[in-house]
């Protein structure tokens, strides 16, 4: 009787899965959501709960940037680079202007050289603090952002003090540094070095950086709400990390301990010490707690840095009208967001014939559709916010 | 070590060991790789870069448009030994050290075809459409050849050097009557 009594459950079971077969749900996220960073749209397939497959759909930002290259010359390229990532838009200045310097041969002076690696860092604090603080906002905890932000401001007006902007300073100039803030025909007698003082300020600042790291410490990290939304949940193994061109914080956060600071010296980078931080998991929270040390790391670059830098000029002679060379050359540096990159190719002239843009958070965010493909659609904003990428960045 | 300056840097011989092996032609100036390699072999080369010499990490791939007919931009200087075609390029690095290479196929202007990379990196695909959108290089055999950064019904490749840039064409460009002396230089 029982094998009847199973067939008949066996039946019944078959029938209400057959009744209940339904179809799957296309979903649009964006392009105008608070949590996509700006204009992305996600059309996602939905069964239920779980994600069944998603097309990212990028290009509402796209400016053609590679395009306006070939119209501008070198120096009108700096101003716009930096608003690829507007995050941390020094740090995307400087590949460019190294990739020019070599192709031209002009050797920026070493003060010169020190004043971008410690704004380079600065950025990474902005940009990583940016992150720590609104990726709490985006899983539902809005008090971590105002701590955060409080200090960040404190690293946004050193660099305003220095380069005259809070977010797009265009300070790069091909052979060095521009002379200082508003170094203009009134003002260049008296700044042609960096402002009197900045370098104590930047210690102070650093100090406040510290406490909102510990802040952030104390508020997300341990917090048990942010390990529930995190631990686990978006897991990206190394293998499939390095095969979709992921790189910084992301690549590390799988457990490959990959640093451009470590390999690529147009920056004095082999003079200072620091870690490079990974993870074990690959997951949201692993994502989170990297970027949060790598403060603590960029902080003590920062610190070794202005015991470090050596007096002198801040710009090698360079000629007005820059006639580059033919070459091609390709610089990377290592973005807070990972590899940043420019493959300039030279045919002489004062502009490029193509300029190659390898922007971080468009490889970064090219695994979504793999990484989103059975997650669940609560774990989506945290999956997403964890990978910390710029539209801008994206779409260049 | 001679007194001579000794022109072969630590990179040329990498470079070349590298083209080598792979079978290829290899340029190294300024710090850069560049491999050239045939159109045929571009999958099997790339292959085995990423699995021989360690060059796992697929970093990018692009296109690059040489052409005669400039609309935009400037010229190459020997404009009568150029030859018209396209060039795919792309990049791979060790996760290891600082190696790394520019890998670059020719194709002609009048069959832009190659063969995917997306079986062997699956970052590829978007970079594949970009080039796609870009250039109208075909990529055969890659999943989902569609348009990534132009909207639906976009009719032509915005970097081709043929491709007009409007805006210009409406007004000039203010930054070319810019004759502002750098600060340096006054006096």
């Amino acid at each position: 009787m029982s094998t009847d009594y199973e067939a008949l459950m066996h039946r019944s079971e078959v029938a209400v899965s057959v009744e209940l077969q339904t179809q799957d749900m296309t979903l649009n996220i964006g392009p105008q959501h608070p949590s996509t960073h700006g204009v992305l749209r996600l059309v996602a397939n939905v069964d239920g709960e779980r994600i069944t497959g998603v097309e990212p759909a990028i290009g509402y930002m796209h400016r053609g940037y590679e395009k306006l290259a070939e119209v501008r010359t070198y120096a009108q390229m700096t101003a716009l680079v930096n608003r690829i990532d507007w995050v941390s838009g020094f740090a995307s200045e400087v590949p460019f202007i190294v990739g020019v310097e070599k192709l031209t041969g002009i050797e920026p002076p070493p003060r010169a050289q020190w004043i971008r690696l410690i704004l380079t860092e600065l950025f990474r604090i902005s940009s990583h603090i940016v992150f720590t603080s609104s990726y709490p906002l985006e899983l539902g905890g809005v008090t971590p952002l105002f701590h955060a932000l409080r200090e960040r401001e404190r690293v946004l007006e050193i660099i305003e003090a220095m380069t005259g902007g809070r977010f797009h300073p265009n300070f790069n100039r091909v052979g060095g540094i521009k002379p200082a803030a508003g170094g203009g025909k009134t003002q260049k007698q008296v700044s042609m070095d960096i402002p009197e003082g900045w370098l104590e300020d930047v210690k102070a600042a650093m100090e406040r950086v510290l406490q909102a790291t510990d802040d952030s410490d104390t508020l997300v990290t341990g917090n048990e709400l942010i390990k529930q939304r995190t631990v686990g949940v978006g897991c990206i193994p190394a293998d499939k990390a390095i095969e979709y061109g992921l790189s910084g914080p992301n690549l590390r956060a799988s457990g490959v301990a990959y640093d451009l600071r470590k390999h690529e010296f147009h920056l004095p980078y082999d003079q200072v010490e620091f870690d490079v931080i990974s993870g074990q998991d690959g997951d949201c929270y692993d994502r989170y707690w990297v970027r949060l040390q790598e403060i603590r790391e960029s902080v003590k670059i920062v610190l070794q840095a202005i015991d470090k830098i050596p007096a002198g000029p801040l710009r090698a002679k360079a000629p007005r009208v820059l006639k580059v060379p033919k070459g091609q050359v390709y610089v990377r540096g290592e973005n807070p967001k990972g590899e940043f990159g420019y493959y300039i190719i030279s045919e002489g002239g004062q502009k490029p014939y193509r300029l190659k843009i390898r922007s971080t958070s468009f490889s970064n965010l090219s695994i979504l559709p793999w990484v989103l493909k059975g997650a669940l659609v609560p774990d989506l904003v945290a999956i997403m916010g964890s990978l910390d990428f710029v539209l801008g960045d994206v779409d260049r | 070590m001679n007194d001579q300056p000794d022109a072969t840097t630590a990179l040329d011989v990498y470079g070349t060991g590298l083209a080598e092996r792979l079978g290829g032609r290899a340029v190294v100036e300024h710090d850069t790789v560049r491999i050239y390699i045939d159109r045929s072999d571009w999958v099997e080369t790339l292959r085995r870069a990423r699995d021989e010499e360690g060059l796992a990490f697929f970093s990018w791939l692009a296109g690059i448009d040489w052409s005669k007919d400039v609309e935009v931009g400037d010229t190459v200087e020997d404009l009568d030994d150029l030859e018209e075609r396209f060039e795919v390029m792309c990049r791979l690095s060790s996760i290891e050290n600082a190696d790394g290479a520019q890998f670059i196929a020719e194709l002609p202007k009048d069959d832009p075809v190659i063969d995917s990379i997306t079986s062997l990196f699956g970052g590829a695909e978007w970079h594949e459409r970009e080039a796609h959108d870009m250039f109208g290089i075909e990529f055969a055999g890659n999943p989902n050849l569609t348009p990534i950064y132009l909207p639906e019904g976009f009719i032509g490749h915005p970097l081709l050097k043929s491709y007009p840039l409007l805006a210009r064409e409406v007004k000039p460009w203010p930054g070319a009557v810019d004759v502002e002396d750098m600060p340096e230089e006054e006096s």
